[in-house]
């Protein structure tokens, strides 16, 4: 992104600018944001595996949201709405055709010196994270909407753009691609 | 036999691991289903698995503050929006350079052949009132060259800032 240098007359018009612009005011953002961040960040992050790209999306993300000219029903569409943009942007970015380990997942590796219910959790969440990327983009998108998420499969169905009826046998190939992933231990 | 792939109970299944209740707060006739059913016995391990994933990962990760991401997004838009107001200035200068020379040239070229008609005028005028034919048409030679050269200094006056103009803009 382009460094800026603004004066403090420049930044308070930017904010009557966007109280304009934006469909939302600063306070409702700020609530807004602190419900949703760390799940979209979470999100961003599995499904690009990488943190930097994640935390520019997550931005890229925000922004889209606030510029949208969408007559929200509730909450509920909101957030769908705010996971729908950043569904899009992590497709848009798939051109990569294998996800990086993350740094993360490469830290875990350390973390399974620790004992007991530390380390088997540890052990079981890299083999997910290398079960998830040995899938396409968007069976991770399905999978963590409908299993991480809770979204219904009409939620899913519109978010991603596709049929209902396709929706459940893609969600089902998904699924089973990654339990097969799970049981050869994350291996391809 | 075909597998079923989907079960109408599994997003009550979803719904109760997400919720914390799995299995232990949440109805046992879900639970006994979810033993015998195949699709929600492989939706709860899924299920089970991300979510783990997900409440962890909320601890670990961090996310910029609420303010910061209001912010970049204000200044964004502020900068967007300069450009999207500046694009038809851009497009009115370039329609008005093209008019201006376009006027010009037509000029030119309406003017062009009245030039030698104007410089025989201006030579009889001359003769009236100069003694010499020679010292006439030597001020008539000079003229026509001057009209010329004056023209092209024009155009030149004028392409020259477009010219600078379009390349040197952004758009």
């Amino acid at each position: 992104m382009r460094d800026l240098t603004l004066t403090d007359m420049e930044r308070l018009g930017a904010f009557d600018e966007a109280e304009r612009t934006f469909q939302m005011t600063e306070e409702a953002f700020r609530t807004f944001y602190e419900l949703t961040a760390r799940p979209v960040r979470v999100y961003l992050a599995r499904m690009t595996g990488d943190d930097r790209l994640a935390d520019d999306l997550l931005q890229e993300t925000y922004y889209r949201f606030l510029r949208a000219s969408v007559a929200f029903d509730g909450d509920d569409h909101r957030r769908n709405y705010l996971f729908r943009i950043a569904t899009n942007l992590v497709h848009d970015h798939r051109r990569k055709p294998f996800m990086e380990v993350p740094p993360a997942a490469a830290e875990e590796v350390a973390d399974t010196r620790q004992h007991g219910d530390l380390a088997e959790r540890s052990v079981r969440r890299m083999d997910l994270h290398n079960a998830l990327k040995q899938l396409k983009p968007r069976e991770r998108s399905l999978l963590w909407l409908a299993y991480a998420q809770g979204w219904s499969h009409e939620e899913i169905a519109a978010a991603i753009g596709v049929k209902t009826a396709s929706l459940k046998a893609m969600l089902h190939r998904a699924r089973q691609r990654l339990v097969h992933r799970l049981g050869s231990g994350g291996r391809s | 036999m075909s597998r079923a792939i989907e079960c109408p109970r599994e997003q009550e299944v979803v719904n109760a691991i997400l919720a914390g209740a799995w299995p232990h707060r949440c109805d046992d006739a879900l639970v006994s289903h979810a033993a015998s059913c195949e699709v929600c016995k492989e939706v709860a391990s899924v299920s089970l698995l991300l979510r783990e994933d997900v409440d962890q990962s909320r601890i670990e990760v961090h996310v910029p503050a609420a303010g910061q991401v209001w912010w970049r997004a204000a200044v964004r838009a502020r900068l967007e929006s300069t450009q999207a107001a500046a694009r038809p200035m851009t497009w009115m200068h370039a329609i008005t350079g093209a008019i201006v020379l376009g006027v010009f040239l037509s000029g030119l070229t309406a003017v062009w052949p009245l030039l030698p008609a104007g410089v025989g005028t201006v030579r009889d005028a001359a003769n009236r009132f100069l003694p010499s034919a020679e010292v006439t048409s030597a001020i008539a030679g000079g003229l026509a060259q001057s009209v010329v050269v004056g023209l092209v200094a024009g155009a030149v006056l004028i392409i020259t800032p477009l010219a600078l103009y379009v390349v040197l803009s952004d758009d």
